[in-house]
């Protein structure tokens, strides 16, 4: 089936097998591998994008719901130049990545947060985060890091 | 997920999508959190699916003369983010999953999958909500206590729609709260979850119903609790009190969440934080996961 939707800011219109979900077409399709399957279950989070501005798991989200919609990947955070954005800086600057793989979803939780909140607390931080699992840091680093991302934000404004 | 053939349709309206669900033979699909995941364990291989998800005529919240209608396919988090809507439901509906979930799951979805631990279920049932359903033959409504049957087993016909769920302007007054108890704080299935509903009349409870789930095999609503609770002064209400009449009435099992032994201690204690919270009174312990609003 005809599938339109805006990808990362470009409009989009592609033939989808309509058994798939939103993580095969972007991975599969789209080449937007930043977007990892950890589980396929919706309880681990790794597969957390952006569709119009709320966080959702890519892999229990039918392709076909992604019509007129706009979705935002971890690949659409950087700017053209390759400058990265604050929340992908944050977390580089406070050792919040070890492996990586939690660490496109965790990113887009926290852009669809710091998006709403401001500057959130660290209980409004664990709670947006909640649907994100990393098993390699504890957490403390990568909460650290939202906050400051939050802090770089607003002096952005 | 690599099925051969899926027929997605996109209905137009509620008429357009019953009228696809006889001709194609197909099932619906809402925000598909739950379905999805079955898909992908292969345990369901649907060859049409109709997407009611996307339908504007199931998304709205609005107050009638007697109740407030809640449109079937309200996303989880609009139910939790409502100031429309009573807590209880708001705290149950903010238990479920994690919070990308909640931004597909639906509020038909949870009700209409009847898992006996849906967190939605109990908070419907003490608020004395009834479920419109609608086929190509016409319209019914059956109260939330009486639409579950099973384990993931309802009233509704293979042809109906869950469309709105109508909660009564009487549960709008007074108090109510949702505990629930889980391994872990978040993206956890409950053990055992609770609602309550009161009023209170100079202290007395006016007043009470009480609802809790994965205890039985649908969401039990505690009508024996609620008689003997009757008339009751609030301060006097303890919790050794209420932990036995729960136990009383509740048939709990083992499963892979939690034993029947774990069970029979706690879920008269969540019933009783729930309560006092309904009431109004100021959280000492409390043994459950309480949903911060």
């Amino acid at each position: 089936m005809e599938l339109e939707f805006i990808c990362n800011g470009v409009k989009r219109n592609i033939q989808i097998d309509p058994s798939l979900r939103a993580i095969d077409i972007l991975r599969e399709e789209l080449g937007l591998t930043g977007t990892k399957e950890g589980c396929g279950k919706g309880e681990c989070g790794a597969c957390t994008i952006l569709v119009d501005g709320k966080p959702v798991n890519s892999c229990m989200l039918m392709a076909a719901k992604l019509q007129g919609t706009e979705v935002l990947t971890i690949e659409g955070l950087e700017g053209r130049d390759g400058t990265l954005h604050p929340i992908q800086e944050a977390f580089l600057d406070h050792g919040a990545v070890q492996c990586g793989f939690c660490t496109p979803g965790m990113v887009m939780s926290t852009k669809g947060l710091l998006d709403k909140a401001a500057s959130p607390s660290v209980h409004e931080i664990e709670e947006a985060l909640s649907g994100n699992i990393c098993r390699c840091t504890g957490y403390k680093k990568i909460v650290e890091a939202v906050q400051d991302a939050g802090t770089r934000l607003m002096g952005k404004k | 997920m690599n099925m051969q053939t899926l027929e997605y349709i996109v209905p137009t309206s509620i008429e357009d999508a019953l009228e696809k669900l006889i001709t194609s033979g197909g099932r619906f699909i809402a925000g598909g959190t739950d379905l999805c995941v079955l898909m992908q364990e292969r345990i369901i291989k649907p060859a049409v699916l109709i997407d009611i998800g996307m339908l504007e005529e199931l998304q709205y919240i609005r107050k009638t003369h007697d109740f407030t209608a809640v449109g079937a396919g309200m996303k989880i988090a609009e139910i939790s983010g409502s100031e429309l809507l009573p807590v209880c439901l708001r705290q149950g509906a903010g238990a479920i999953g994690s919070p990308q979930i909640r931004n597909l799951a639906t509020i038909g979805g949870n009700v209409c999958n009847a898992s006996p631990c849906g967190d939605t279920l109990p908070a419907l049932i003490a608020l004395g909500a009834e479920f419109v359903l609608l086929s190509d033959r016409g319209m019914r409504t059956v109260k939330g206590e009486e639409f579950f049957t099973g384990p993931k087993r309802t009233v509704l016909y293979e042809n109906e729609l869950l469309t709105e769920i109508q909660i009564p302007n009487q549960a709008f007054t007074g108090g109510s709260a949702f505990r629930m108890l889980g391994k872990r704080k978040g993206q956890v299935i409950s053990q055992v979850n609770a609602a309550v509903w009161l009023t209170l009349n100079n202290g007395k409870i006016e007043h009470i119903s009480a609802a809790v789930g994965s205890v039985a095999p649908v969401p039990l609503r505690l009508k024996t609790l609620e008689s003997s609770l009757q008339g009751m002064r609030i301060s006097e209400i303890k919790r050794a009190f209420i932990e036995e009449e729960v136990n009383k009435e509740i048939k709990p099992i083992d499963d892979v969440r939690a034993t029947e032994f774990y069970r029979r201690k706690v879920t008269g204690s969540l019933v009783f934080d729930a309560l006092t919270e309904a009431a109004g009174i100021e959280e000492r312990e409390t043994d459950g996961i309480r949903v911060h609003l």
